[in-house]
Parts: structure tokens; sequence; C-alpha cells
């Protein structure tokens, strides 16, 4: 094989290998690091709670953004305020590194005995402007917590009671459906770097 | 690499040339890494995080924590149970013999519980039964730091 003929070799070989690993990476979706899209997008039920200013909130709440929710109390002093603040953190990271969309945070109170809108929304406010707080009647945060499979129960304690409570985190899509979730423990990197493909944004 | 071949005959000549080891003995419990966060605005309880560590030769148990400013502090642990965060809490902590106990997010930590004024300051003892084993004082630090 004389050199120009070894030379055509290697181009053709490199062109071909290129060719293939641009395939391979065009046909493979990206991969999620802890989120998780839910093969077929769940509507949110018919129900009505308040927001922290005492609005209404139902379906329609959810409809027009991407949201991000999550179910705790403010008498909650680690995994409730550490999780907001993994949300608020991630939210940041993503408006800082240009991203278009960009997902509302949510807190839908599993103590709505002890939550009222005014609490609440200190509480919520405290991770940030624009989040949203959900309370109003137990019955009104039972019908939407059983349609999204979330788990809540008082749990007693010397002085009072915390509430058990599953800690994942739902996304909602623009139309107002259940379509991924985050299990936990929530990590700011994997929230930047999912909910991109999650929105379709990446 | 030095630091690790160290004969331990070295480290008392050390010790003894310094005249630090001696003369003053390490505390058996030391706290460190303390981080006790503000509490947010409307909200009569926080949580506190920090490091213990045992320098004895024996198990530390801490069966109590007390604070000037707090009503009542208790020791509590979250839990991931299937998916479902619960809190439970820790009556007892045993701290084996020269280990180091982390209380981190998400773990052990310190449930701090109606503050008694507006100190910026908190200051945590820690007994074992009736005595104490070890008081620190530390500042609040901001959540969102």
């Amino acid at each position: 094989m004389g050199p120009k003929n070894l030379l055509f070799a290697i181009v053709l070989g490199s062109a071909l290998a290129a060719g293939v690993f641009v395939a391979t990476k065009l046909n493979r979706p990206p991969e999620l690091q802890t989120g998780f899209i839910v093969p077929l997008p769940n509507a949110l039920p018919d129900f009505s709670l308040l927001d922290q200013s005492g609005g209404l909130v139902n379906a329609d709440t959810f409809r027009g953004q991407w949201d991000l929710v999550f179910f705790g109390f403010t008498n909650c002093p680690d995994i409730c305020p550490t999780t907001l603040q993994v949300l608020a953190n991630a939210r940041r990271e993503l408006i800082d590194s240009g991203a278009t969309t960009v997902p509302r945070i949510v807190l839908v109170s599993v103590d709505p005995e002890r939550d009222t809108p005014e609490v609440l929304g200190q509480y919520v406010n405290y991770f940030g402007e624009g989040n949203l707080g959900v309370t109003g009647t137990l019955e009104g945060i039972k019908t939407l917590t059983g349609a999204l499979g979330i788990y809540f129960e008082k749990s007693p304690t010397d002085d009072g009671y915390g509430v058990d409570h599953s800690a994942a985190v739902l996304v909602i899509n623009p139309d107002g459906e259940f379509s991924a979730l985050f299990s936990a423990p929530h990590l700011i990197a994997s929230f930047v770097h999912d909910l991109p493909i999650i929105m379709g944004d990446d | 690499m030095l630091r690790c071949k160290l004969p331990a005959a070295t480290v008392m000549a050390v010790c003894i040339l310094i005249g630090a080891c001696g003369s003053e003995p390490q505390p058996p419990l030391v706290a460190t890494d303390i981080v006790i966060i503000e509490a947010m605005p409307g909200k009569q309880m926080t949580a506190g995080y920090l490091s213990l560590t045992n320098h004895s030769n024996a198990a530390i148990s801490i069966t109590n924590v007390s604070s000037p400013e707090f009503e009542s502090v208790e020791i509590h642990e979250s839990l991931l149970d299937d998916g479902v965060a619960k809190m439970r809490r820790i009556t007892e902590l045993s701290i084996p013999a020269n280990t180091t106990i982390t209380l981190e997010r998400g773990g052990k930590h310190l449930m701090l519980m109606r503050p008694t004024g507006t100190s910026s300051q908190v200051t945590l003892s820690f007994q074992s039964g009736d005595s104490t084993l070890l008081s620190v004082r530390a500042p609040f630090t901001p959540r969102n730091n």
C-alpha cells in the first residue's frame, strides 16, 4: 500500500468512525440522572385549594408553566427547607445558565391545620419570589395527593406532631399534567442537568 | 507521606518538646463544623448540624442537649423510608470510642424549638445524665448560605 492509499484509508476510516459516533449520539435520548419521565402524563384531578394570599388554586393554576411540586409542612426543620433550598438553588442555576424555560416552585402543605395561607406565605417567600404555596382543607389536599400517589400521615411527638410525607418532587407540565418526578434524596446538580431535558429545553 | 511514617516515639518527642500534649489534655468530646440555622420568619423551630468527635477510648452517650436560647433541644433523625420522609427523636446518641459522628442535613440533626429571645449566638450543652460533657457557642447561620 503506497503512502497515498494509506492516507486515503486513514481518512476514510476516521470519517466512518465519526459517522458511527454521531449516529449513536443522535439516536440515544439524553440520559436523566435522577429524574424519571412518566410514560403517560396524568391530568390533575378536580380540586379546590388556596394559595398563600388566600386566592383559589385548582387544576387550571398549573397550566401555562412548568411546576416543581413538593409536599411538606412548615414545622419541618430539616427535609422540607433543605429540599426547597435545593429547588431554589437549581432554579437560580438554570436562570444563570441562560435557560429559557424555568419552572415555578410549589409547596403543597401536608399540614393544612397549622399551615394557614399566611404561615405558608412567609415560608415559601423566604425561598425566593414567585414561589407558590398551596394549602386549604384536608379533604382538598387529599384529593390532590391521592390522585398523584403522594402519601402523608401525622406522626405524634412528645409535644405535638410531625407529618411523614412522600419526599418526591413532581414535575407538572404546562398542560397541567404530572409528567415527571424526582425521587429523594434531592441534588441541585441533578435538577440542573435533568430539567432542561424533561422540559425539552436542552 | 512523612506524616504517615512518623514513628510514635517521634510524635511523643515532639509533644514533649512543645509541651502541649501533657499539660493540656484534649477533652474527650469535641464539636466541630457547628451550623445552627437561623429560624425562618414566623417559625418557632430550626435545625442545627455539627460533627461530634469522641477522642476517648470509651463510648460516650449523649442523653440531653440544652441551650439557654431555646426552650427545648432534641436530637432527631430524618429518615427516608421507601420514598417517605420521616423524622424520629433519638433519646440517646452513642458515639463509639475514637469516632466522629456527623449530624447533617437529611440525617441526624438537632431540632431547636421555641427561641427564648433574639440572640445572635447560641450556646449548646451536651449532657450525659447529670454531667455536662461539652459546652459550645456558635453564631446563627443564615439558611441561604
